[in-house]
């Protein structure tokens, strides 16, 4: 099995048509299926929060079959993972998506189990240490893009679980939990 | 060699070490370009028996055959290529390709009945049905090389169809796109050569449930 780092990838990413946007439905739909599942996969164990439809992407090209996907079958593929709900598009021209391989709701619980974990019921904490401070490492938080910390935050707070607030500097936004 | 004490007696026996090292080696790789040459001699005096029996080979499956393993034993495929001696010289090549393209058009006749399973001596039945009208007989033999060489592709161009085949433009394409409507081929528009490949993904499960009966 071909491996890209200590990914290892699946059969059909060595199969030139897959690489080839099909145009008969039931076969469309079952290779947009397979695409679908391996970038989510891919993005996951890698810690990959947003994919640039014009960057070198990894799985958008396989050089040992000479095959790339179009920007089209990018587009394609990245846009069903958008219906689905498991991706975003960040600029109107569809150059970048965010990757959702965690729903923000997911997310919302990661942060909920942390908060839980670590005592901080009552406590206030920077955004910035949320995902890069001592008490992240080893967790899922660690790493995470902050686009999405921010929108798990903010869905937190539409709940009434926390409060995020503004510091002395851009970099310095804070919450305070109310658990 | 006589042996002599002392370091200089050590240093001769290094020295006849080394001699007799390099005759090994000499010896070997005589032995290695004899058999090259044999080998190449056997090639050519295959091609000559070729030449001479071609209708034979054509006609007859059981001579076929056994051609085959001839070739086999001496490491020629006259399969492996499209062009060349093998294929241009005999023919070969084009029938086995008709035969395959006939053999998916059965599987894909048959699907809706056996659901994709068919014995391999059904499957000569029915070729042979169609094949009534055709100059060659087929064997057993004939149709699991000629699966076995759709398989090794894997996939044709449009070009390939209409040129083996000798179809239009229009009938190939039609064809080709049947079978992609029909989920048995899957189309590559990412060769460098700008030419659409059709893949056949159905052909790995074809040789598979043929070869298992």
């Amino acid at each position: 099995m071909q491996k890209l780092g200590d990914f290892k990838l699946p059969h059909f990413f060595n199969y030139p048509p897959y690489f080839t946007l099909q145009p008969v439905r039931d076969t469309r739909e079952k290779q947009v299926q397979l695409w679908k599942e391996l970038i989510l996969d891919y993005c996951r164990t890698q810690k990959i929060f947003v994919i640039g439809l014009e960057e070198d992407f990894p799985l958008f090209s396989n050089a040992v079959i000479e095959r790339s996907l179009t920007h089209e079958a990018r587009e394609a593929f990245l846009s069903a993972l958008v219906s689905e709900g498991r991706a975003e598009w960040l600029d109107k021209g569809h150059r970048k998506c965010l990757i959702l391989w965690h729903r923000i709701q997911d997310w919302a619980d990661i942060i909920l189990h942390f908060v839980k974990d670590n005592g901080l019921e009552d406590s206030v904490i920077t955004v910035e240490e949320m995902r890069s401070g001592i008490e992240c490492r080893g967790t899922e938080l660690h790493g995470i893009d902050r686009t999405i910390l921010m929108r798990a935050l903010k869905l937190l707070e539409q709940k009434g679980k926390l409060a995020i607030f503004k510091g002395t500097s851009a970099d310095d936004e804070g919450v305070k939990f109310s658990m | 060699m006589r042996r002599r004490p002392g370091i200089g007696g050590l240093q001769n026996a290094a020295a006849a070490r080394d001699q007799y090292r390099m005759l090994g080696e000499n010896v070997a790789k005589i032995r290695t370009d004899m058999m090259k040459e044999q080998l190449a001699t056997f090639r050519s005096q295959l091609e000559e028996f070729a030449r001479k029996h071609k209708n034979d080979i054509r006609k007859n499956p059981a001579f076929r055959s056994q051609f085959h393993e001839m070739c086999a034993k001496v490491g020629v495929d006259p399969l492996a290529s499209n062009k060349g001696f093998w294929a241009e010289l005999l023919g070969i090549g084009d029938f086995y390709y008709e035969l395959g393209v006939q053999i998916v058009d059965i599987c894909l006749a048959t699907r809706p009945h056996n659901g994709g399973l068919i014995n391999l001596q059904e499957l000569c039945n029915l070729l042979r049905q169609r094949r009534k009208s055709d100059r060659e007989a087929v064997s057993e033999d004939d149709c699991l090389r000629a699966i076995s060489k759709l398989k090794a592709q894997g996939f044709v161009t449009v070009d390939e169809v209409e040129r083996r085949l000798s179809w239009t433009s229009g009938r190939a394409i039609d064809a080709l796109d049947t079978l992609l409507d029909e989920g048995l081929a899957m189309i590559d528009d990412g060769h460098k050569d700008g030419r659409r490949r059709y893949w056949f993904p159905c052909v790995s499960s074809i040789s598979t449930s043929v070869a298992d009966t």
